[in-house]
């Protein structure tokens, strides 16, 4: 008897449980038919920003939206502190595999950026960019990890962010060689993993920052110094920021001037280095319309500049193979002038360069400044 | 026995040493203690960060020296404490983190606020609205409000907030016709050469281009709210409340409204 009602003390909450566990509200979130990506130009791009992204429909959303404006590519940032953030080899993919899963769904191509030091990694009081060489081999095991996991998903990876600037450096003073040899730490990992993938170096900021100024290095300068290092057998292709700033995009390059034709200076070296059968890939990039930063344009003059500029690597740029712009759409408003980098609003409103970037891609001419298309 | 009465006074002076120390460290770091507001107090200054490039809330006047209505605003509440204002010229982009840095002891730039940062900085009440307005012809016309627009032109600066708006604006009107405009001068133009039934823009644009334009004027009600705020330090609550006062103060005297009308110019607002 007392063993009996001990059996039914146990079975009932068993019970309850197993019912609460099967009566679960479900994922309503399914990743949908495959698609694909139709548009005239197919360089066009966008670096999506879906790493704070939480809920599944926003990450769906987005991808669908992408994919609905004519962009063929993205770059999305996996940082290595998301996945192992507190210990080697924790493998917290949940984000990652649903990111890749509906961007496969949609028909993109992806470029994963990646870095972001977690802090078992990392001495404390450091910031999240800061990488020692210590560590090199066990960000190479994150490269590898994740490479072997995307195996055939995957247009390439693009290797660190930016280490022309002090601050993605770790706040340290920028270092071409020590970047070069993170390059190659990765890039053998990488290979091993999967040895068809590209590997992308690079993805430096436009600066005209002098030599041994404490804030970052000239992106020209900082390439040729990574060429002298011995970069050059460590990455497959050139990832470029090609920022516009108030220039408009056919404004020709000059090393003195950021501007959107800066990419071709940085060809230039590639090809000064030997280096003229690599691709380069413009995975950052573009104009900004905030009504007050210093380094903005009009609305009206981005979209033209914008459409102009996907137009312009399609006809003059044979050697680059996507044009991926900063940035699709953000998770929460920034409230600064970063807001004003996005096609589509945190609430997935779209932008009039969303639209006239998906009229383009359906085959009208670029916009013109000064005619705006009537809707 | 001596060796007692020594180790007795010792004790004594280390207790009062212990006393004097806990009550220099409440006076400090006590809950509601304002070392901000002591410092402006206390050196008769209040430093202030602005971007002196955003006329007419911001600019440099011909000697160089920072103008325009958010500065005359600082001078205004510094006035009501007594002090002066220093102003720090920085880039945009910096100005909150220099408050949080301590580099300064508040903001005033025509920024907005910005919840994300509540745990960084603090936020006075907003003293100026600058988000999206409609504009229609100062003499009749057939639009009142947002719920008039069906079937209406409607006139944007392109690719602005305001175009954003008046494309989810179509959900509710589909005949509703957009022109967008290169610029928000332009669509406001469109609205007094009566090419546009109205338009949606910035207030401050509005107010600007209505204040020499008879032929248009300003919606009562604000369509999407972007209020300017004073940021200041996140551990100065005395200070944010002089500050909060202080503005209460100047709306009620007129000032905030006339600093309006001096920059801005208001003739033609509801």
């Amino acid at each position: 008897m007392h063993l009996r009602r001990r059996f039914w003390l146990i079975l009932i909450p068993a019970a309850a449980l197993l019912a609460l566990i099967w009566l679960r509200p479900r994922a309503a979130v399914t990743v949908g038919p495959q698609q694909t990506v139709t548009g005239i130009n197919p360089r066009l791009g966008v670096h999506t920003r879906l790493t704070d992204e939480v809920e599944e429909w926003k990450v769906r959303r987005t991808l669908e939206m992408v994919r609905e404006m004519g962009a063929f590519w993205i770059v999305e940032y996996f940082p290595w502190a998301y996945v192992e953030p507190e210990r080697p080899g924790q493998g917290e993919w949940q984000h990652s595999d649903m990111v890749m899963r509906h961007a496969r769904a949609q028909g993109l191509q992806v470029f994963a950026r990646l870095g972001f030091t977690p802090q078992w990694a990392r001495p404390k009081d450091t910031a999240p960019t800061y990488l020692d060489e210590a560590q090199y081999a066990a960000f190479g095991d994150y490269v590898f990890e994740f490479v072997q996991r995307y195996r055939g998903q995957l247009a390439g990876v693009v290797i660190w962010n930016e280490p022309n600037l002090s601050l993605e450096w770790g706040y340290r003073p920028v270092d071409a060689a020590a970047y070069t040899r993170l390059l190659r730490a990765a890039y053998i990992r990488a290979k091993e993993a999967d040895p068809t993938l590209p590997v992308l170096g690079g993805a430096l900021a436009p600066t005209l920052a002098p030599a041994g100024s404490a804030w970052g290095m000239d992106d020209l300068l900082y390439l040729q110094a990574m060429y002298d290092a011995g970069a050059a057998p460590w990455f497959d292709a050139l990832a470029v920021h090609a920022y516009g700033g108030k220039f408009p995009p056919d404004e020709p390059a000059a090393a003195d001037a950021i501007n959107f034709t800066r990419t071709e200076l940085l060809r230039a070296v590639m090809v000064r280095n030997g280096d003229a059968a690599k691709q380069v890939v413009i995975t950052e990039g573009g104009w900004n319309d905030h009504p007050r930063w210093t380094r903005a344009v009009r609305p009206a003059q981005r979209i033209a500049y914008t459409t102009r500029a996907y137009q312009l690597a399609l006809e003059r740029w044979p050697w680059v193979d996507a044009v991926a712009l900063w940035a699709f759409r953000y998770p929460a408003p920034a409230r600064t002038y970063q807001d004003y980098f996005t096609f589509v609003t945190p609430d997935f409103q779209p932008k009039a360069i969303y639209l006239e970037v998906q009229r383009y891609a359906q085959g009208a001419a670029p916009a013109p400044a000064a005619e705006p298309s009537l809707p | 026995m001596k060796s007692l009465v020594i180790s007795r006074r010792l004790l004594l002076a280390a207790a009062l040493l212990l006393i004097l120390l806990l009550s220099w460290l409440w006076r400090a770091y006590a809950p509601g203690h304002d070392r901000v507001w002591e410092d402006i107090r206390g050196s008769g200054q209040w430093r202030v960060a602005i971007d002196p490039s955003f006329p007419p809330f911001e600019l440099l006047d011909a000697a160089g020296q920072p103008t325009g209505f958010d500065a005359e605003l600082a001078q205004a509440i510094a006035a009501r404490w007594g002090v002066t204002v220093t102003f720090e010229a920085m880039g945009f982009d910096g100005l909150v983190d220099a408050v949080y840095a301590g580099r300064v002891q508040g903001a005033i730039s025509a920024l907005p606020y910005q919840p994300e940062r509540t745990q960084d900085v603090a936020f006075s009440v907003p003293y100026f609205e600058a988000g999206l307005v409609l504009v229609l012809p100062a003499q009749g016309g057939a639009v009142q409000s947002l719920d008039d627009l069906a079937g209406k032109r409607l006139a944007v600066e392109w690719g602005s907030e305001g175009d954003v708006q008046a494309r989810s604006l179509r959900r509710r009107f589909t005949d509703l016709l957009l022109l967008p405009q290169e610029t928000p001068q332009d669509a406001l133009l469109a609205v007094a050469e009566g090419r546009a039934d109205a338009a949606l823009t910035d207030r401050v644009s509005a107010l600007q281009v209505a204040a020499g334009d008879g032929r248009i004027r300003l919606a009562p009600q604000v369509v999407v709210s972007d209020p300017y705020v004073v940021v200041l330090p996140r551990r100065a609550a005395q200070l944010q409340r002089e500050v909060n006062a202080a503005l209460a103060a100047l709306a009620a005297d007129g000032t905030l409204a006339a600093l309006t009308e001096r920059w801005l110019g208001t003739g033609s607002e509801e």
